[in-house]
């Protein structure tokens, strides 16, 4: 209920961004409104989908509940972020070989849970991944190939 | 019928990969793995403003007053929309293009029919503040008694659907004398689509033209809702839909809230940008519908079926009208001489419910291959012999051959992948430690709908090809199936072919719904790309100054990007350098699978309304998608938790146009059946009319944790009477008979019918 903005300094991607935001914007908001990083996706806005799942500082955080001035002085990486020079990370190569997706909305932020699960040290089994993977939805029910290709991923990781 | 030249042959080859039934990866795999691919309400406009709108916190009434003040005096508002101030518009057709009564609409409403139903919007500089200022807006009521469920006491008996009446033999008077006679009644809850994208949609106005950027299932559909809703011409009316974030029925038609953004963008002279919240998804919309059923068999001592009587009742709104065809499999699953099945709708205080993955086929499964279940327990025989010793030979309802039906094969695929014949028949007589372990079976079927679609191909300068249509992708894979229908015909690499869906501005296509876009896209793709490599032959032999003039030849071959003569002599080229020597920058051909005498208003009805689809019985034949389902679950003896542990299903889809891509939306519509036997229940507060569980965190749909590997099987074969490929429909089919499946387990489980979904806990102990 106010009019007053703060400047936020924000590093995405390794591109350093400065906004004048409402204290009340999220992360995920100012992403996709803001910066036009629209590849974070927004299904519930409530946490319990997955969709907008973010690293800060390299761990997986809902950036729905997230507000965008929390995250000044981390480092936030989106899907949009992940590939390196063009080179697919394994996890999107994977995901695309396996067919992991259909629609496509709630695969960025899949991506970036099964990014942050292999770093966990959550990938060492079918049952371990599906368990790690279980706050991330997807309506189209590509679950399993999901879980091949998070498997499939962890092993090139730690290969 | 025309047969045309398919390739059979497995996909183990990479070259074969390209081609239609290869496994290509999907080709807008990238772009969505990326972050890349720009959904609809992502488009990033200049000016654009945000719209949120304010619901009913009643289920019936009336709004006596809305206030408004202080949202309007709140930081950044432009507009407050009421039923008072938005402009006017005209009713729209419906689906099928019923002339409309001439009477205004306005999408905010005054006479409240349901909890959560548009009455305000508030229109703000950012999402935040309209966020906060639609907080602000006060809506008093005068509230009158709902009618809150199929259960409420004053929901009544309904109204009779007499065109839902399927009738042939003297039902009752077999039923009477038959040695064994069953009779149980069926439930399914209100079910929400749930598609991780909600709905949304930007709208800008640029004179009398409107562009909307909305996820769309139909884009000519929903451009002439659109059109007629503000009285100006189709042609001016712009649906742009790249991608697709789910839809499973719920994005085919332009809804209360387009119509409430496009109003506002045309009062503002700005582009306004309206999404859902999640919550609001739930009454912005229809679910499927509540259905109850009652099925009654009469067989004899073999389970021999002689009789089957069914009764349906579906849940529709106050004053809309949505009939979930509950007699749509009972009829044609198994053979009966006599057969009776009714149908009424009962009006509830609900947003109309709305078409949800298979329809009419996926309750009505439910009570029928529940049904035939007990029929076996009853009769003392194998579930899956039971289904074999009924086993229809042909429609016994339309009394048609089947244009193909590969069920028997499913059912024995399936049986020998799932070790069916280790199945102990005794119910409660398998289990590891406290885990009862069942075993069930379930058929499923859906119809092949048919309709009309055209396409554009281009073979361009540089030797690539482009195909253009309205048709969208959701995640089913049109965009992959497409270019492999191009790059095949044409003679090209996949890799080389481009294809643009998704803006009403290219050749037109009727609804994606129904399972029926792959077989009339791929039909309409294929003739744009022969009837494109016709004239590029042509040139070929008959110009002049094409290297090939001199051959004589009277046909060519393409194939990987280059032309040659059949036989291998003379020239071989590029598709570039040969249109460069006859001196032309493009090739380009118009198909579509429309009647060849049809007229321009034919074609407009074609793409803009259902109602020129082919019924599934045209003809000779019926045309249908059959699956059978093999299903283990475990079920905790002491806390009575189910958990689906194993699923081998094998399906009849006809020829499949990308087996990767079929078999993930199979393993889909698999899973979304998990969620709907398991999960699934909308759950309606008795004393507002509201549905409580809103969201996705109280609305429970499968997540990774609950679903187990599961194994698909293709049995089809081509089908040349359903589709000019030969593929029948994959995307509905899966889900229809999971259900079934799993409550027919867990009775093997536990010994405990339940006929009530969804099957949790407190129902098993």
């Amino acid at each position: 209920m106010t009019k007053t903005t703060i400047p936020v300094h924000l590093d995405i991607n390794g591109d350093h961004h400065e906004l004048r935001l409402e204290p009340r914007v999220t992360l995920l908001d100012a992403l996709r409104d803001r910066l036009g990083l629209t590849g974070t996706k927004k299904g519930c806005d409530h946490g319990q989908c997955g969709a907008c799942t973010v690293h800060v500082d390299g761990e997986r955080v809902l950036a729905c509940l997230t507000l965008a001035a929390q995250v000044e002085g981390r480092t936030v990486t989106t899907i949009e972020g992940l590939a390196r020079e063009g080179e697919m990370h394994p996890v999107q190569a994977a995901f695309l070989e396996q067919d992991a997706f259909q629609c496509g909305y709630c695969t960025p932020g899949q991506i970036m849970s099964a990014v942050a699960c292999i770093r966990e040290g959550h990938a060492g089994s079918n049952e371990e991944i599906r368990e790690y993977m279980a706050g991330n939805l997807c309506r189209c029910g590509a679950y399993p190939h999901i879980v091949a290709a998070v498997r499939q991923a962890a092993l090139e990781v730690q290969s | 019928m025309t047969v045309h030249n398919i390739r059979h042959g497995d996909a183990s080859d990479g070259a074969f990969a390209e081609a239609v039934g290869g496994r290509l990866s999907r080709v807008d795999g990238r772009a969505k793995i990326t972050g890349a691919a720009k959904y609809a309400v992502e488009q990033q406009l200049e000016g654009l403003a945000y719209a949120v709108l304010v619901e009913s916190t009643i289920a019936s009434g009336k709004v006596r007053a809305i206030d408004t003040t202080a949202a309007q005096a709140a930081p950044g508002v432009l507009q407050v929309l009421t039923p008072d101030t938005i402009i006017s518009l005209k009713t729209a057709a419906d689906w099928f293009g019923t002339p409309p009564p001439d009477k205004p609409y306005c999408p905010l409403a005054r006479d409240i029919t349901f909890s959560g139903q548009h009455v305000a919007a508030v229109v703000a500089e950012t999402f935040e503040q309209a966020v906060a200022a639609a907080a602000l807006v006060k809506v008093s009521y005068d509230e009158t008694p709902s009618i809150v469920d199929l259960s409420d006491a004053k929901a009544g008996d309904g109204i009779p659907i007499d065109a839902m009446t399927k009738e042939w033999g003297d039902a009752q008077g077999a039923f009477a004398s038959a040695p064994v006679r069953i009779c149980a009644a069926y439930n399914t809850p209100r079910e929400y689509q749930a598609p991780m994208e909600p709905h949304g949609l930007i709208a800008r106005w640029d004179g009398d033209r409107l562009t909307v950027w909305e996820p769309s299932q139909w884009l000519d559909g929903m451009a002439r809702t659109y059109a007629e809703w503000f009285g100006v011409p189709f042609e001016n009316v712009r649906l742009v839909s790249p991608y697709i974030g789910g839809g499973f029925g719920s994005k085919a038609l332009a809804l209360s809230h387009g119509a409430v953004a496009a109003c506002a963008a045309k009062m503002l002279g700005r582009p306004v940008r309206l999404v859902m919240t999640r919550p609001q998804t739930f009454t912005g919309y229809g679910g499927r519908a509540a259905t109850r059923q009652t099925v009654t068999i009469g067989a004899d001592a073999q389970g021999k079926i002689q009789s089957i009587v069914h009764r349906g009742v579906n849940e529709t709104s106050i004053d809309g009208m949505w009939v979930e065809p509950l007699g749509s499999v009972t009829s044609i699953m198994y053979a009966t001489p006599n057969f009776s099945s009714r149908q009424n709708v009962v009006r509830v205080n609900s947003v109309v419910p709305g078409a949800m993955r298979a329809p009419g086929e996926n309750p009505s499964a439910f009570g029928i291959e529940s049904a035939i279940d007990e029929l076996a327990y009853e009769v003392g025989i194998d579930p899956l012999e039971i289904r074999l010793r009924n086993y229809a030979e042909q429609d016994p309802h339309a009394k048609k051959a089947w244009s193909t039906r590969q069920l028997r094969e499913a059912f024995a695929a399936g049986a020998e992948r799932f070790g069916w014949s280790r199945r102990s028949p005794e119910p409660r007589s398998m289990r590891d430690g406290n885990q009862l372990i069942g075993w069930g079976v379930a058929a499923g079927t859906y119809p092949v709908r048919r309709a009309y679609g055209e396409a554009i191909v281009r073979i361009l300068a540089d030797g690539s090809v482009e195909v253009e249509s309205s048709s969208i992708d959701m995640g089913q894979g049109t965009y992959t199936i497409l270019a492999q229908t191009a790059a095949e015909t044409v003679g090209v690499r996949a890799d080389d072919v481009v294809v643009k869906l998704g803006d009403s501005r290219f050749p037109r296509a009727g609804v994606t719904g129904g399972s029926r876009l792959a077989g009339v896209m791929t039909g309409a793709v294929y003739k744009a790309a022969t009837s494109a490599l016709d004239q590029l032959i042509g040139l070929a032999i008959s110009d002049p100054r094409s290297p090939f003039h001199a051959l004589q030849a009277n046909t060519l071959v393409a194939a990987n990007g280059r032309m040659s003569s059949p036989r291998g002599d003379g020239p071989d080229l590029s598709i570039a350098e040969l249109l460069k020597s006859v001196g032309r920058d493009h090739i380009e051909a118009t198909g579509d699978t429309m009647p060849a005498n049809s007229t321009p208003e034919d074609r407009y009805k074609n793409y803009t309304t259902i109602a020129m689809a082919l019924p599934h019985t045209e003809g000779d034949y019926s045309r249908h998608s059959w699956c059978a389902h093999f299903i283990e679950v475990r079920v905790d003896e002491d806390f009575g938790t189910v958990r689906v542990s194993r699923v081998v299903s094998a399906l009849d889809s006809g020829r499949l146009y990308n087996p990767k891509l079929a078999e993930s939306q199979w393993k889909g519509g698999i899973i979304m059946g998990i969620g709907q036997a398991l999960l699934e229940e909308g759950i309606v507060d008795r004393r507002h009319g509201r549905i409580v569980n809103n969201n996705l965190a109280d609305y429970l749909v499968p997540t990774n944790a609950d679903i187990p590997d599961i194994e698909v099987i293709s049995v089809g074969i081509p089908d040349l009477h359903s589709s000019v490929l030969g593929g029948k429909g994959v995307g509905e089919l899966a889900i229809v008979g999971v259900a079934p499946a799993i409550a027919n387990a867990v009775f093997h489980a536990t010994g405990k019918r339940i006929r009530d979904l969804p099957i949790t806990l407190e129902k098993l102990i």
